[in-house]
């Protein structure tokens, strides 16, 4: 009673924490319960537990008392069995029934007739009756031991008990979050599949992605300088660029973001025929097509410029992927094709404090481009901007979580290129 | 009105779970105390009448010193028995003194028997009669006789 004023003032400051804790853990999308410990035990419960663990205990004691008497017992009798054989015999009253005796006297003091156990008797001698005597006792002091043992779980439970009543009471809770694996290979579908639904409307409510968007276009310069180099280098440096690419992609967050960049250009889905990709396909294609982009016509200007630059790239790629086998002429156009869509990316993110806004009217933009799917070459144009994506798949996100530490340390030709890339500068 | 009667029946309740089945627990405990004394002053009567039948002079027997371990002891004269007469005092009878002495304590302890048959079956007469006052108080259908 007396504790309850200040039991609800932390009650009150608990629930203003634990807000702002979800809000928190909202906006970086991690899915967490958050449970009042008196909601699993409640504090009657804990304390009838507790209750009950006493209870063993006393019972517990009492054995205890019980064993100790023994233990007394034994060694008093030890003590007799000793003293006996010093006399021929010994006055004494002997018990007839329980309830009579008649005088009489011990005969062959260091004879013992001893139970064994099960109705068994054996005939000892004072000595040996002492060893079996001892031994029982030995038994006795182990028994005394494993109920101390067991004494001390119960008492250590019964705290726990005592603990648990008082923090129910308290009005503490438990914040349980599922631990994500952070395999990017398994982010990547879901990512596909949640983006282009539901995050569009949350993107622009949440402040805290534009750390993020900061830290992906930061990313995005760097993946331009690598591209850049594998451009300078020559063919066959082409492929350890892809790894490089891989390298710097597999890194977690960006991914994900990369990822859902990515999907915004929603044409590329469509071209493009990744296992990634290909789950997110058809609502892209729905519901992007139908989303109107009439409002934003500055940032359409800009895309459009980005894109047109590169539709000739995007359609050869798109004939080589057509066709099956990967031209080596047409691999250096791609490059060229997904550094300049990057940039036109960046531009456009650069141009606009809101980035997530920005993005929004991105995929719009590409809509509207599209028109009414009556334009395949728009998508294709568009498919400029995802040839990134198709190199991407290129390379598998399998690879890419495999060899992307590897890459770097393994491959000698490979920092070579950076160095290239910082020099060259851009 | 009805919180009236709820608290009668709780304290109905309570009087017999703290109160009459206590004593009933109790009353019944005394009994079997009885009953074990009437069983061994019974055995001492058998057995001085066996002494009797055998004319037994001496005999050899084992003693207990404690945690099952015995020794043999000899009694050399069997016609003086000391009997525990109760309260701790023990008198030295002969074997014709002793079964008439135990004659009369069967007697008493048959007599105590019958007083805590008697106070325990009016203890279960008190539980039975609460727990229909209960049952009346609650307008419950009579249970079926047993």
């Amino acid at each position: 009673m007396r504790g309850k004023n200040p039991c609800h003032l932390h009650h009150d400051e608990l629930e203003a924490v634990l807000y702002v804790y979800q809000k928190l853990r909202k906006a970086e999308g991690v899915k967490g319960t958050i449970t009042s410990l008196s909601s699993i035990f409640p504090v009657e419960e804990a304390q009838k537990a507790a209750k009950r663990v006493q209870d063993a205990i006393a019972d517990r004691q009492k054995e205890l008392e019980h064993l100790h008497s023994f233990i007394s017992d034994n060694i008093n009798l030890v003590n007799l069995v000793q003293k006996l054989p010093d006399e021929l015999f010994h006055d004494v009253m002997v018990p007839f029934g329980k309830a009579a005796f008649f005088p009489g006297r011990l005969v062959h003091s260091n004879e013992f007739l001893v139970l064994l156990g099960e109705g068994y008797y054996a005939e000892r001698t004072c000595k040996q009756t002492i060893e079996i005597l001892q031994r029982r006792g030995k038994f006795l002091e182990s028994q005394v031991e494993s109920l101390k043992a067991n004494l001390m779980d119960l008492k250590a439970e019964a705290s726990f008990f005592d603990a648990t009543a008082a923090e129910a009471a308290e009005g503490l809770v438990e914040i349980r979050e599922d631990y994500v694996e952070e395999n990017p290979a398994e982010k990547m579908p879901k990512s596909g599949l949640s983006k282009p639904d539901s995050s569009e409307a949350e993107n622009v409510k949440l402040v805290a992605e534009d750390e993020e968007y900061a830290r992906i276009m930061s990313r995005l310069d760097e993946l331009e300088k690598e591209e850049l180099a594998a451009q300078s280098a020559n063919e066959d440096d082409d492929e350890e660029a892809e790894t490089d690419f891989g390298c710097s992609i597999n890194q977690e967050s960006f991914d994900d973001h990369f990822k859902s960049l990515e999907l915004r250009s929603q044409v590329l889905q469509s071209k493009v025929k990744t296992p990634i990709t290909t789950a997110t396909k058809e609502p892209l294609g729905g519901n992007f097509l139908k989303q109107d982009s009439s409002d934003h016509p500055p940032l359409k200007v800009q895309f459009e410029d980005s894109k047109i630059h590169y539709v000739p790239k995007a359609y050869n790629m798109e004939k080589s992927e057509a066709f099956g086998k990967p031209l080596s002429v047409s691999k250096e156009k791609i490059h060229a094709a997904s550094v300049s869509t990057i940039e036109g990316f960046k531009d456009t993110v650069i141009g606009h404090p809101e980035v997530t806004a920005n993005y929004k009217k991105v995929s719009g933009d590409t809509s509207s481009l599209s028109g009414s799917k009556t334009s395949f070459d728009s998508s294709k144009a568009f498919t400029g901007s995802i040839i990134e994506h198709a190199y991407n798949s290129q390379t598998k996100p399998a690879e890419q979580t495999v060899t992307s530490s590897q890459s770097t340390c393994s491959r000698p030709t490979k920092p070579v290129s950076r160095f290239k890339m910082q020099k060259g500068g851009r | 009105m009805d919180n009236i009667r709820v608290e009668k029946v709780q304290k109905f309740e309570e009087f017999v779970d703290r109160r009459l089945k206590p004593d009933l627990v109790r009353a019944i405990v005394e009994r079997d105390k009885v009953f074990e004394q009437q069983k061994v002053y019974s055995d001492l009567k058998r057995s001085i009448q066996n002494l009797e039948k055998n004319g037994v002079t001496s005999l050899r027997t084992l003693v207990n010193l404690g945690s099952e371990v015995y020794m043999q002891a000899d009694v050399l004269d069997t016609q003086h028995i000391f009997v525990d007469i109760g309260l701790g005092f023990r008198v030295e009878f002969t074997w014709s003194e002793a079964l008439q002495f135990i004659s009369v304590k069967e007697e008493r302890l048959a007599r105590q028997i019958e007083e805590y048959t008697r106070l325990i079956a009016s203890i279960k007469a008190q539980i039975k009669l609460v727990c229909e006052g209960i049952r009346e108080l609650l307008q419950l259908p009579a249970e079926g006789s047993y």
